[in-house]
């Protein structure tokens, strides 16, 4: 124990401390190397419960075992784990925006064995966001324990995200793009070196240790000229798809919230209705790589009508496990989709024209995820780089990117948020960096209020009130109760000019006739937001601060300016 | 609906040249319509939702209603001016007051007194000259409208005035608001720091010509 502690300290002292870049590429790549090891973990964990699964789904019963797998992992999540549903991710974008990336430790496991169990057992999921949930809180516990700061620790949620997503596909960049892209929302020098590390580290440790089971070995393809036209087509049908498929998945969610069951009892419902749907169409069922990898490598069985009902089959099955109560994340049904898609169009393609030589069947699936991935979280960056790394090439780049940035701006169109930030802007919670949100969330109340005011009594005479106001030069007075110091009210120098320059005036009122009780005050509790909003509906220069009848002091829409500006440099500076 | 420049640079609160460089930088989704801009009320909703600005499109008209003032003279004529008000101390004499002012009601003319002398304890209303301005610290809401009632004492009382004077003129000032009460109290409190109109007091004029000169140093105070 002590040499623990001993070495603990040399590391902490000397190396760490040497450079801050160094120190972040260090523990990037350590993360990076974690989280790709529960990338793994959970790949070959649902694996061999599939496998042990396999024997036992012909039977007519088979359909209860999703149903049974979504209430044990709700039920684990609520009374175990006590965390709320959901995939999580944007649970990290928030805590990223707001708490500098600070995630418990328990959330580095409980997302993956509650998405075991819903994905092992048929649900219809992906494993990619509870991987990507567990490898940013490897990444925050590790920046905990080196005592890092906020920057730093954020960086290390990125890369924990990108080691996460490159051992899942064994695409690195991808890895770094989807943490940029999404996770962190600024393209930061400082991050994206540690995050390309990390995205890397994780993606060696999956090669390293499961090679025949990547989900996508590469495969080159061949796009012709030819098929420019196709993939604006494609682009259409996926935009379409994926506005579907956010649509149905939110509706599910909010059906789900409306009924009167607890919780495990909706996701029983959900789950048992995935597996009668997978009794008719076994491709609905869990994470969907195999079917995946056979579409690419066009052993896909299904006829056009067939494969053109799974892709609602999918949706629906999808939006009945998360929507019910199911835990995982929207990543591979959005490619089990996008490749059903783009099978479903090639196929309707090769009917209408079968003398044009389009290419195969595999190439326009992955046009299809593109166009997906594009869609649904709207991350056309990440959707392009996935492709291009699972096809090792570039030749595929310019349908790529038609596909990718017409579905984006479609699916942007008719739904200006990505499924991963739409519950955080209804929440208002969508705090990206240098942005008006995110400024006033990291200014707190009590930094702006300025507590040196004289507070007068209620019962003081107006005469002696202004031989106060000749040697003040406050401009707004409170005024509160003799005995218990309660807020009464405030004075205001502007409006009672008139008299202050009778002094017929001076021994016949006192100060509580001439407070103004109407302004409304603030409480410390208050959010910035709310104090701004109010001052400005009610035309306010300045803002009382009262918390339990108790005068604290003014806010002034001077001071939140400067205050406003010093934060935004601070935000926005370069490190 | 739309929406031009000037109408939308008043719901957001920014100059109309700010709303010009936004639409130059490409911010706001403007349809060129000849050399006017327009904007599309729908469009705008969107934007607003979209980057959480508030619009403001609610019309906040002059919430600032302004109370009309009844001049000191009118007051005083719907207060009353009574002579001859019997009465050795303070007590005694707002109690006669109060018995020949007839718009309080007979219940509530005990609460009222106590009031007044409650206020007199605080701080005596003795302003000076003989002259006082009795009123209660709260304002009276059962009143429809502000009365002042002057009040001429038969002997002079010791008031506790700032001048140790004893006061032989009362000024009751009974209002249901506190905007009038302060109103009228200036008003009054300027026409006493007047010499001639004190003096013209002493003289105990008839009701009718008291309330004309009223009305004329009240003209030359507003003017």
């Amino acid at each position: 124990m002590f040499s623990i502690k001993k070495w603990y300290k040399i590391l902490y002292h000397k190396l760490f401390h040497l450079d801050d870049r160094l120190l972040l590429i260090l523990a990037g790549s350590v993360t990076g190397i974690c989280s790709g090891l529960a990338a793994v973990a959970l790949r070959l964990s649902l694996e061999s419960v599939i496998e042990w699964l396999h024997p036992y789904r012909h039977y007519g019963w088979a359909f209860i075992l999703p149903a049974i797998g979504a209430m044990l992992s709700s039920l684990y999540l609520e009374k175990i784990a006590r965390e709320g549903a959901g995939h999580g991710v944007p649970e990290v974008i928030y805590s990223v925006s707001r708490y500098g990336g600070l995630l418990r430790f328990r959330s580095s496991f409980s997302r993956l064995i509650s998405s075991f169990l819903t994905i092992g057992s048929g649900g219809s999921a992906g494993p990619e966001a509870p991987v990507v949930m567990s490898g940013s809180s490897i990444g925050s516990n590790i920046a905990k324990f080196l005592s890092l700061n906020d920057r730093q620790r954020i960086t290390l949620v990125g890369c924990g995200t990108a080691g996460a997503i490159a051992s899942i596909f064994n695409a690195p960049i991808a890895g770094l793009v989807f943490a940029i892209e999404v996770i962190l929302g600024e393209w930061k020098f400082v991050n994206i070196i540690p995050i390309a590390i990390a995205a890397v580290a994780g993606a060696e440790v999956s090669q390293a240790i499961i090679p025949e089971q990547v989900v996508f070995n590469h495969q080159p393809f061949q796009v012709g000229f030819s098929d420019i036209l196709p993939s604006l087509g494609l682009a259409m049908a996926t935009a379409i798809i994926s506005v579907i498929f956010t649509k149905i998945l939110r509706l599910s969610g909010k059906l789900a919230k409306i009924t009167p069951f607890p919780l495990w009892v909706r996701a029983f419902i959900g789950g048992s209705i995935v597996g009668l749907i997978a009794i008719f169409m076994p491709v609905v069922l869990g994470e969907g790589y195999h079917s995946i990898q056979a579409m690419i490598s066009e052993t896909f069985s299904m006829g056009l009508f067939l494969a053109f009902a799974a892709v609602f089959a999918k949706i629906f099955s999808t939006a009945m496990t998360l929507g019910w109560g199911g835990s995982g994340g929207i990543f591979a049904p959005c490619l089990v989709i996008g490749s059903l898609t783009g099978i479903v169009f090639h196929r309707a393609l090769f009917a209408l024209f079968p003398t044009i030589g389009f290419a195969s069947e595999g190439a326009y699936a992955l046009l299809g995820m593109t166009g997906l991935v594009s869609g649904v979280m709207q991350a056309p960056l990440t959707g392009i780089f996935l492709i291009v790394e699972i096809t090792g090439g570039y030749e595929t780049i310019l349908p790529l990117i038609v596909v990718s940035s017409i579905s984006s701006t479609m699916s942007h169109y008719i739904e200006p948020a990505s499924f991963y930030f739409k519950e955080l802007i209804e929440r208002g919670q969508f705090l990206r960096p240098g942005t008006d949100a995110r400024i006033l969330s990291d200014l707190n109340i009590n930094e702006l209020i300025e507590t040196d005011y004289v507070k007068l009594s209620e019962n003081m005479v107006f005469r002696n009130f202004i031989d106060i106001l000749k040697t003040s030069e406050q401009h707004f007075f409170p005024v509160v109760e003799d005995e218990t110091g309660e807020y009464k009210g405030i004075i205001q120098i502007s409006s009672i000019r008139r008299y202050a320059l009778n002094p017929g005036m001076y021994d016949m009122i006192f100060l509580n006739q001439i407070m103004d009780t109407k302004v409304l005050t603030a409480s410390q509790e208050n959010d910035l937001q709310e104090v701004l909003d109010i001052m400005d509906i009610n035309n306010m220069a300045i803002i009382p601060v009262v918390e339990n009848d108790q005068f604290i002091g003014m806010i002034s829409k001077t001071r939140i300016l400067d205050l406003y500006r010093r934060e935004l440099m601070m935000q926005t500076s370069i490190h | 609906m739309k929406l031009s420049i000037i109408e939308l640079s008043q719901h957001l609160g920014v100059a109309t040249n700010t709303i010009e460089r936004w639409i130059k930088q490409g911010k706001l989704p403007v349809s060129p319509k000849g050399v006017n801009y327009q904007f599309h009320l729908r469009d705008l909703e969107k934007w607003a939702s979209k980057n959480n600005i508030n619009l403001n499109l609610k019309k906040n008209g002059n919430r600032k209603e302004k109370e009309s003032n009844i001049p000191l003279a009118t007051a005083v004529q719907n207060g009353g001016i009574y002579f001859d008000i019997q009465g050795h101390d303070i007590k005694s004499v707002l109690n006669a007051c109060l018995e020949k002012i007839s718009d309080i009601p007979d219940d509530f003319k005990i609460d009222l007194f106590d009031r007044l002398l409650e206020r007199e304890k605080a701080l005596s209303t003795g302003v000076g000259n003989g002259i006082a301005i009795p009123h209660p610290r709260e304002p009276l809401v059962y009143l429809n409208t502000p009365i002042v009632s002057a009040c001429f004492l038969n002997t002079p009382v010791d008031y506790k005035a700032i001048d140790n004077q004893p006061v032989s003129i009362l000024f009751i000032l009974l209002c249901p608001s506190l905007n009038m009460h302060l109103h009228l109290l200036s008003a009054l409190s300027f026409c006493l720091r007047d010499n001639m109109f004190v003096n013209f007091l002493k003289s105990r004029p008839d009701p009718n010509t008291l309330i004309e000169k009223i009305t004329i140093l009240q003209k030359t105070n507003l003017s």
